[in-house]
């Protein structure tokens, strides 16, 4: 017979648990043949009908089948699972306290694992959300001599658009914009995105209600489309996810917009980490940002470009299409092209948050996540030795169990299920943990202004990386415990007898040395990070007092104001700020230091030849007149700016000693020319982007000459700067009421931010550093303690057999001591390699950082002592011959 | 374990194992012979498949409510691989208990229905 259901049936009838498939295969196989000749179940539609029957039968059916109806021993490899898995968890229960502290353990060691791949993976992995095929994008940057990721202009991107349609379908800019949005009488600063024509084609994204942007007609009349499309969180909080709101109006720097599409949910904007609040077509930049002229400007690079690989064109293509597209640019616009070396392609999958950042995010993160691999290593050990120390109280169990039959095999793949059981109900807790972690973790907000928005959110392949994690924990662990359980003599574990007459265990000894190697990598790593981190917080930021400094920001470009009137507007608040009688002087600056985000700037210095690929950017500032004075920067040489470096007077710069140094060295920098501006003033070196960063040259612009309209105030006050915030809110209100006025803070609140990343690392690392040391130390302790302790025995005889205590012990702490030092010597090693490959990520701090290298072992040896000492003291103090008789 | 005991340990019966009960009060009967009259008995809402019919003896025959019987040998094809089943003492107990058990709360059901 040759029928395909009853081969089918066959091999289902061999998944049944062998006993019951002995006594009743013929008879099912023969029932099957009696059904199948039923009219219902003949035919090919019967046999479909045959095959559901017997599925669910299946199913049905075997609980039945696993069933014992007999008590005579095992019934196939599920029956003695699920024996071991009751058993499990009756010893889980039975001993509470143990089950707590293994569980705990092992918890926190998963748990940061899981939270730092989920963040990890959604940070830097992850594709574009709600981007379409986001492998297909392609970002693309300008190459200049010692800038690799350069941004795009306006005319640039259009002509790249136009230029490279053989390996790209589509080609988008984009860029954050600060606009007033203007409702109910009030204004606000948002930060939005304005974006070109065809941006929404570029991702693949179909807006949720309207449409998006036109391409081909959007993209073209400067002033002439005032539309807006809204992400979809900001049309939810503002328009109540009214669909209505598509056709209705608001109001962006006084102008009102159409609003003519919502985005969809999933697509938060072209950057993983942000949610954009809304979209507007570079077309309107005119009324967005009317200071520069960014549609005209070839050399003003502002915009990131995004371009979607036809289907088949590969990054190489690209590459080729995008370097002839240079050369034509190159000999149509010589002056704007000259000294582009290129253009960088690089993959929207691989870009991680900025491709900038590119090596520093990867080095990172592999780092913090050797560090947590490790914390879950040394949890392992902790956790391993628990279980050793109770299978020495389970040895009796054991033996019974072996000599009544059970085989090595079983009793192993009991342990092995016990800890299994045990990681499995960790990981779960771990992930409960990883999931307070990440949300602690989504609240974050970097100091750079912007919709943040940082989700962490889980999916399928987070909990299979912590069911992973478990399951590799788990057999890690478990091992140890099953093998010597395996290994030990039935007659010995009978009659109750300690670690047989051999003295202390293999196992034993090569956790003691795993311990103490592991916890040194770890802490010695960590340990690096602190220092560096701390040598960075002890910086000099180049400028005096930050405790009583106080700053606004306010932009009255964006309410429509003229340059001229935005100028006297600057002048009148400075006058009445000024008056405060808890104010000593007033300045404004469009940077203050330590904002992160310095603009830089090409150079052109006329007596000083640069060297191919020497950098030829530096950072500058605009700030008025009183900056210096007011910040409390030294001036090293020349003079400083008065309200007389206006547009009137002769083109003026302040550099910084550092700048100073490097284009005119050992002569005076006063009087020599930086781009057709005369040097009139060099000033100390401070610190600008962060407190860690390499000297940096810098150049300060008159603003009164160097028009910028979105400028900050900053005071330096006398009495509590708390308290002038509300005061300099006042005095700008009272001149404008509806312009918006942000970052109102003092000057340790913005360094506090700018401090951020630092302290937030520096207390992550902490953390782990510490839960390092706990663990390392519990564990060392616990490993030392148990390994003396299992030769309780054999001392107690020694002592019988007349030995002195104090050269029992001598011997015991000796033997213990060389051990730990063994694994220090090995974790020394290994953390001398590991902390090479740190060494870029290190400030002010060598690899071999004598604290680190010295304080770390120095703690984790007397641990190792202590451990060692107290419990062979206790045994060699022990009556002989109640250790004699415990048999 | 006293014959009462094992009544009061195994009532009341599943509605699969009474009816197996109420096929095998007529007769012993093999295993396929059993799910037919089950799926007669009752209008077909019972059909069981192999497995649920093999599983449920097993778990009968544990219970000690049915025993393997002679193979009568004149049941036409195959008959000497097919096993028989019978109804045991217990067996007739229990169904005698559960059609008692039935009986008295359809009555009940019925005079409320009626009054």
């Amino acid at each position: 017979m040759n029928d395909p259901m009853r081969s089918f049936y066959r091999v289902l009838l061999a998944l049944y648990p062998s006993r019951f498939r002995e006594r009743y295969a013929a008879d099912l196989l023969q029932t099957f043949d009696d059904r199948r000749r039923e009219a219902r179940f003949s035919g090919l539609l019967g046999g479909l009908r045959l095959l559901f029957f017997l599925l669910t039968d299946f199913v049905v059916s075997m609980p039945m089948a696993l069933e014992r109806t007999d008590r005579s021993g095992g019934d196939g490899i599920m029956n003695d699972f699920l024996q071991d898995l009751r058993f499990s968890v009756r010893m889980l229960l039975k001993n509470p306290m143990f089950t707590v502290a293994a569980v705990v353990t092992l918890a926190l060691g998963i748990g940061l694992n899981t939270a730092t791949y989920t963040a990890v993976r959604n940070l830097l992995l992850a594709p574009l959300p709600g981007a379409e095929e986001p492998d297909r994008l392609v970002q693309m940057y300008r190459r200049w001599p010692g800038l690799e990721y350069g941004a795009n202009s306006i005319p640039h991107y259009q002509d790249v658009r136009d230029r490279s349609g053989d390996v790209f379908e589509n080609v988008a800019a984009w860029q954050f914009m600060p606009m007033a949005l203007s409702a109910d009488g009030r204004s606000e600063r948002i930060l939005g995105m304005v974006v070109s024509a065809n941006f929404f084609q570029t991702y693949g994204v179909t807006p949720v209600h309207g449409r998006a942007f036109i391409p081909g007609e959007e993209d073209t009349g400067p002033g002439a489309h005032p539309v807006v499309v809204l992400g979809h969180s900001f049309w939810l909080t503002r328009f109540g996810g009214d669909p209505g709101a598509v056709g209705s109006s608001l109001v962006l720097n006084g102008d009102p917009y159409r609003i003519v599409g919502v985005a969809p949910p999933d697509f938060g904007g072209p950057m993983s980490v942000a949610d954009t609040p809304l979209y507007v077509p570079i077309m309107m930049l005119g009324q967005i940002a009317p200071r520069i002229d960014l549609l005209e400007a070839r050399g003003s690079n502002s915009f990131t470009t995004v371009g979607r690989l036809r289907d088949g064109a590969t990054l190489e293509r690209a590459e080729e299409v995008m370097a002839s597209v240079l050369v034509q640019l190159r000999e149509e616009y010589p002056s704007s092209y000259e000294e582009q070396l290129g253009t960088t392609l690089v993959l929207q999958s691989e870009a991680g948050i900025h491709p900038s950042f590119g090596s520093t995010q990867g080095a990172m993160s592999a780092v913090i996540m050797a560090v947590v691999g490790l914390l879950l290593l040394i949890a392992c050990v902790n956790v391993a030795n628990l279980f050793l120390a109770r299978a020495r109280d389970r040895r009796h169990e054991m033996g019974v169990r072996l000599s009544l039959g059970a085989s090595r095999g079983r009793i192993v793949r009991q342990l092995l299920t016990e800890s299994l059981m045990f990681a499995l109900v960790a990981g779960v807790a771990g992930l409960g943990l990883a999931k307070l972690a990440t949300g602690l973790l989504a609240g974050f907000r970097p100091p750079i202004d912007g919709p943040w928005r940082f989700d962490f959110s889980m999916d399928g392949s987070v909990l299979a990386f912590t069911f992973l994690v478990s399951v590799a924990a788990g057999v890690v662990f478990g091992m140890a415990p099953a093998l010597q359980a395996a290994r030990s003599d039935t007659v010995a574990a009978v009659k109750g007898e300690g670690g047989g007459t051999g003295g202390r265990s293999r196992t034993s000894s090569v956790l003691v040395m795993a311990q103490m190697a592991l916890s040194l990598l770890l802490l010695i790593s960590s340990g690096l990070f602190l220092r560096s981190l701390q040598s960075a917080m002890e910086i000099d930021p180049g400028f005096e007092d930050p405790s009583s400094l106080v700053m606004a920001s306010f932009d009255p470009g964006l309410q429509g104001y003229e340059q001229e009137e935005t100028q006297a507007f600057f002048d009148r608040i400075a006058e009445q700020v000024t008056a405060l009688p808890e104010v000593s002087s007033v300045t404004y600056t469009n940077d203050v230091p330590l904002s992160l985000g310095s603009s830089d700037t090409s150079l052109d210095i006329p007596d000083y030849e640069f060297a191919e690929n020497e950098r030829r950017n530096a950072f500058y500032a605009m700030v008025r007149e009183g900056y210096f004075e007011t910040m409390g920067i030294e001036l090293v040489e020349g003079r400083t700016y008065t309200r007389a470096d206006d547009a009137d007077g002769a083109p003026v710069l302040i550099v910084n000693q550092r700048f100073a140094e490097r284009f005119w060295p050992g002569e005076s920098a006063v009087g020599k020319t930086v781009n057709d501006r005369t040097v009139v003033g060099v000033v100390e070196t401070g610190k600008y982007n962060s407190l860690g960063e390499d000297p940096a040259e810098f150049m300060y612009y008159p603003q009164r000459s160097a028009y910028r309209s979105e400028m900050t105030l900053v005071a330096r006050t006398a009495g509590e700067p708390e308290a002038v915030l509300p005061r300099i809110r006042e005095v700008v209100r009272a001149n404008d009421p509806n312009l918006p006025i942000y970052d109102v803070r003092t000057m340790e609140t913005h360094m506090g931010t700018a401090l951020l990343p630092a302290r937030l690392a520096g207390s992550v690392l902490g953390i782990f550093g510490l839960l390092g040391l706990t663990l390392a130390g519990v564990g060392i302790y616990g490993v030392m303690a148990y390994s003396v302790s299992q030769r309780r025995r054999e001392l107690g005889i020694r002592v019988a057999l007349g030995a002195e205590r104090a050269s029992v012990l001598k011997l015991v702490v000796g033997e213990g001591m060389r051990l730990a030092v063994v694994g220090a010597v090995i974790g020394l090693i290994a953390a001398f390699g590991a902390t090479r490959l740190l060494q870029g990520l290190l400030y002010n701090v060598g690899a071999t950082d004598p604290v680190a290298f010295v304080g770390v072992p120095a703690v984790l040896l007397s641990v190792a002592a202590l451990a060692v000492y107290l419990p062979a003291r206790r045994a060699a103090s022990v009556d002989p011959n109640r250790v004699l008789k415990a048999e | 374990m006293s014959h009462d005991q094992a009544l009061e340990r195994i009532l009341p019966l599943t509605s699969t194992t009474f009816h197996v009960l109420v096929s095998l009060a007529g007769g012993a009967r093999h295993g396929y012979g059993i799910a037919q009259e089950v799926e007669e008995l009752t209008d077909g809402t019972i059909v069981m498949g192999p497995g649920t019919l093999y599983g449920t003896l097993k778990r009968m025959l544990a219970n000690e409510l049915i025993a393997e019987a002679e193979n009568p040998g004149d049941d036409g094809l195959h008959t000497e691989r097919r096993r028989y089943y019978e109804i045991t003492a217990l067996g007739r107990s229990a169904l005698s208990a559960e059609s008692d058990r039935l009986l008295r709360a359809a009555r009940v059901a019925q005079e409320r229905l009626s009054s």
